[in-house]
């Protein structure tokens, strides 16, 4: 058999290496761990070791070349097993110990050779519990990068994985830190973290006036410039502080190597481990796309305004208890959709999109609201159809199962597509204004602040009302800033007066 | 539908309520399924009672029986005498007691029971027909079936099971008498399980073995020590010879044999046992009405959820294919009734343990060395062997060795043999450590309880770390 050798990972997170030497020559009979080439990386010359015990059939790359990880360097032919022709090689070795699993995994770029070799077949350790959670989060467990003993793959792991991929956005509900996160506080420990403060700043010193210690070790720390009094005891003599030879090897090692460390840093990448790379790709992307169309493709100008809502918050008060009886939740968010809707009716060049190919302003006669939805995969805009034909209680009842189902991620393709006209309530989180974009093609979106009490000015006095502030969204091509405020005055006025909304 | 039929509507049904359907049954029911259990014969199926239930009962009062009378060593005379039938009653009780258990918790589960040998009619059609005359048969809508008929003795030709003297081991273990000789053919793990027992209880056994050793499935020195032990029971072995044939003669059979060269023997027995293996129950259960597919030996192919080729139809346990174990069985029934829940549950283990119950034991799980080298790791084994165990050598068995086998650069524990008393409970910390991703180094720095058996598992694990105290190093 033909036992192919790739250049292991010769030194951590080293990528390749220059052949100084080759120790052995083809058809040279060569036993286990005897040492066949000399390879130099950019840390120090390493003898690499025969695998096994055979004869060398092939030598690929000369000396002076330099080889990436992972490349096959020599063959060998196994002892005591039949050779076969060279031009199969690398299809032989590769079929030899092709599993199904093999197969799966073969797609993925290699990692490392040297862990092809010592992990058999594609095997992933980790506890069952981890394996469960897994599937649960539908991760492939296969490909997640193992952070426990030996590479085991821990739960920890298996929930990074699962939301590497889209990192979520307004949705604070999920685990460690996400980009948004300002505070900057790390949430849980994670391996991350943990790795980079091991580059932290030189090893505290202990700074005593008076340290007990052997002579030898006097002189040790005398050779390696280190003061005594600065070095951690590791334990007490006569209630003083007494330092080892080793304590003071330590310090001295630890010393230069956080120099060391502190200097690549500097010359290198400022940041170092403190920034966290994370694939923009899946659904982050997805949205990010989106975003970049509508924002590039239709000009956009907001308008912003506020409503006094103080009626608003009587009749939804009044109203609740009568909902909540058939089990319905009734938010703000029925009465802010029915308003949208009847607003449209009146400025219906609100409710279009522009149709660029065909050069025409396209006005629906429909009136579906898509509801922009902050989820753990990022950001969704379910939607509920038909408003203006539907009572609040349906339409609160069908925004409450979209908006689930968007979370829990059970949503259909359908349920996503065909507004007309989308809502976006940040202020759920916080905030009065913001800059909505348009949910592309669409022509307008209202984004709905925080309604809460705020100082407004009546006959002269300043009173404290409930206070809904609205910040909407034009594509200026189609609409003009005059129909925006006009619309937003609409929408005002059936917010304050609820009541009007019974006559639509 | 035959007209008469009762139709009936579940969601799951199940066919065969051993350990693997029972199990499927009752997690179903946890999970508000609506399940009805079919069942031919008897609540718990082989295991229960026909195999591992009643034939550990019968080895532990064998063991007993002989152990009580060969203490002498020990300073202990005796000389037990042994009541068969009273002994087979004790075990029917023991039987009785689980089996009862099962019909309990089902019921308790909201499962409901059928009796009846189902047959398919269609995808999502099953006809139960009702035992005896006029009993007729009832037509079970499924939206989802488990397949979980097990597995049944394979009959060799010339040996019929009907016939007095030739006994499957289901009937061997309900023998009223001890018989006085018995040839036993197969020495495979249900052959010498049972060649211990009567062995013991004083019947003259003869082993035939078509394959030229003992446990044939196991490595040679695991199997070994079996063999040693057996023959100080006086059992007498023949390798290499198949048997052929029967007949009576005078007051009991002779039972003839052949090897390759052609060359016939003759064995006098009263009875002869035939354990040379089991076959999956497919044959019954008119499979293709549902398009549900056998391979040629009639094991039918399931994914990593126990689907059939039919999406909403699954099989499980022995009908599922080797190794043919109720735990395994078990395993997957839960399996597929969390899949038909719609939870995310797959059949993802690393290792399924298996124990012979020979004396000595066996106890395997996960990988031998030589897998582990096929599979591509680099294999390193620690071992300790029983004689140098302090509680080995109190209980008067020394005989055997634990045996880790680890992935040397990573240490991941890979698999483990044991041989040697307690190895069907030994094995238990390995195969946990196996699906823990545990490496050599978690086995050795656990503490394990002094004087104990166990103690055997960290020293071999210690062993293969070359630093064992109580061996010598490899």
């Amino acid at each position: 058999m033909v036992r192919e050798f790739k250049l292991p990972d010769v030194g951590e997170g080293v990528a390749e290496g220059e052949i100084v030497s080759w120790l052995v020559e083809e058809g040279d009979p060569v036993t286990e761990d005897q040492a066949v080439a000399e390879v130099e990386t950019d840390k120090a010359i390493v003898e690499v070791p025969s695998p096994v015990d055979g004869t060398v059939r092939e030598i690929i790359p000369e000396e002076g070349e330099v080889v990436e990880v992972g490349s096959v360097i020599i063959t060998f032919d196994v002892e005591g097993e039949e050779a076969e022709p060279a031009d199969e090689t690398t299809e032989s070795a590769t079929s030899e110990q092709s599993t199904e699993s093999q197969t799966e995994t073969a797609e993925e770029p290699e990692v490392s050779a040297d862990e092809e070799v010592s992990t058999g077949e594609g095997r992933v350790f980790a506890a069952p519990s981890a394996r469960r959670l897994a599937r649960e989060l539908g991760v492939n467990i296969a490909t997640v990068e193992g952070t426990g003993p030996s590479g085991r793959v821990t739960e920890q792991d298996v929930r990074q994985a699962a939301e590497s991929p889209d990192v979520q956005d307004t949705s604070g509900s999920t685990e460690g830190p996400s980009p948004m996160d300002s505070s900057g506080s790390t949430g849980g420990p994670s391996p991350e973290s943990t790795g980079g403060a091991t580059s932290g700043p030189a090893p505290e010193s202990a700074d005593r006036d008076r340290t007990l210690a052997a002579p030898a070790t006097r002189r040790i720390a005398e050779e390696q410039g280190v003061n005594l009094n600065a070095v951690p005891a590791t334990e007490q003599r006569d209630g003083e502080a007494f330092v080892t030879s080793e304590a003071v090897m330590q310090y001295a090692e630890a010393q230069q190597q956080a120099q060391q460390e502190q200097a690549e840093t500097a010359a290198a990448t400022p940041a170092g481990e403190q920034v966290e790379r994370i694939q923009y790709k899946g659904v982050r992307k997805t949205i990010g796309d989106a975003m970049s169309r509508s924002k590039y493709t239709s000009p956009h100008v907001t308008h912003h305004d506020t409503a006094v809502v103080e009626n608003l918050v009587d009749t939804r008060e009044r109203l609740k208890p009568k909902a909540e009886e058939q089990g319905i939740r009734l938010t703000y968010m029925p009465f802010v959709m029915k308003a949208v809707v009847a607003a449209l009716k009146q400025h219906p060049k609100l409710n279009a999109e522009l149709d660029e190919e065909a050069g025409e302003i396209l006005r629906k006669k429909f009136y579906n609201v898509g509801v922009a939805t902050a989820t753990d995969a990022g950001l969704m805009v379910p939607v509920v159809d038909d408003v203006d034909q539907k009572g609040l209680l349906q339409i609160s009842s069908e925004v409450n199962e979209v908006v689930q189902k968007a979370r829990d991620r059970s949503i259909s393709r359908d349920e996503l597509q065909g507004s007309t006209f989308s809502v976006t309530n940040f202020g759920a989180i916080g905030g009065e204004y913001a800059t909505p974009i348009l949910n592309y093609p669409e022509a307008a979106i209202l984004g709905i602040g925080e309604l809460k009490q705020r100082p407004v000015v009546e006959d002269g006095e300043v009173v404290a009302k409930h206070t809904l502030p609205i910040s909407l969204s034009i594509d200026h091509r189609i609409v003009d800033g005059a129909d925006a405020a006009a619309f937003a005055n609409t929408f005002i006025e059936y917010v304050e007066n609820p009541e009007l909304l019974l006559l639509e | 539908m035959v007209v008469g039929d009762i139709s009936t509507g579940t969601d799951v049904l199940v066919i065969g309520a051993g350990p693997g359907g029972y199990v499927a049954a009752i997690r179903a029911g946890q999970l508000d399924l609506d399940v009805t259990l079919v069942e031919k014969d008897a609540y718990g199926g082989t295991c229960l009672n026909y195999g591992c239930i009643p034939s550990k009962a019968m080895i532990t009062a064998s063991d007993l029986a002989h152990e009580a009378g060969h203490a002498e060593e020990m300073g202990i005379y005796a000389d037990p005498e042994v009541e068969m039938g009273e002994m087979v009653g004790w075990k029917d009780g023991v039987v009785d007691q689980l089996t009862g258990g099962v019909e309990k918790l089902c019921k308790a589960n909201g499962v409901e029971l059928m009796e009846g040998r189902a047959e398919f009619a269609s995808e999502d059609k099953a006809r139960i027909v009702h035992g005896g005359e006029g009993q007729g048969s009832e037509t079970v809508e499924f939206e989802h079936a488990i397949v979980s008929t097990g597995s049944r003795p394979i009959e060799v030709p010339g040996f019929d099971f009907g016939d007095d003297p030739v006994l499957d081991s289901r009937q061997a273990l309900a023998l009223e008498e001890v018989p006085e000789s018995l040839v036993i053919v197969g020495a495979g793990y249900i052959g010498m399980e049972l060649a211990g027992v009567f062995a013991k209880l004083g019947t003259d056994v003869t082993v035939v073995e078509m394959l030229d050793s003992v446990l044939p499935g196991y490595e040679d020195d695991l199997a070994r020590p079996v063999k040693k032990r057996a023959e100080e029971l006086d059992i007498d072995f023949h390798f290499g010879e198949a048997a052929s044939g029967w007949e009576e003669s005078g007051d009991g059979i002779t039972v003839r044999t052949e090897d390759e060269e052609g060359t016939v023997s003759e064995f006098g027995a009263e009875k002869v046992l035939v354990a040379v293996g089991r076959e999956p129950v497919t044959d019954t259960l008119e499979l293709e009405n549902a398009g549900v597919e056998t391979d040629e030996n009639g094991f039918v192919q399931t994914d990593d959820r126990a689907r059939t080729n039919v999406d909403h139809i699954y099989a499980i346990g022995d009908v599922a294919g080797e190794p043919m174990l109720a735990h395994k069985a078990s395993k997957e029934g839960q399996v597929a009734a969390e899949v038909i829940a719609g939870e995310p549950s797959a059949l993802d283990y690393q290792a399924v343990p298996a124990a012979v119950f020979t004396d000595p034991e066996i106890g395997t799980v996960g990988m031998t060395e030589q897998e582990a080298q096929e599979q591509g790791f680099e294999p390193v084994v620690g071992k300790f062997p029983f004689n140098a165990s302090g509680r080995a050598l109190t209980t008067g068995h020394a005989d055997g060795f634990v045996r880790v086998v680890a992935d040397e650069p990573s240490g991941f524990l890979l698999g483990a043999q044991i041989v040697g008393p307690e190895a069907s409970e030994l094995i238990a910390e390995l195969g946990f450590a196996i699906e823990m991703g545990a490496t050599l180094e978690d086995v050795a720095a656990t503490i394990h309880t002094h004087p104990t058996l166990s103690e055997a598992v960290m020293e071999a694990a210690e062993n293969a770390l070359g630093h064992a105290i109580h061996t010598l190093n490899r």
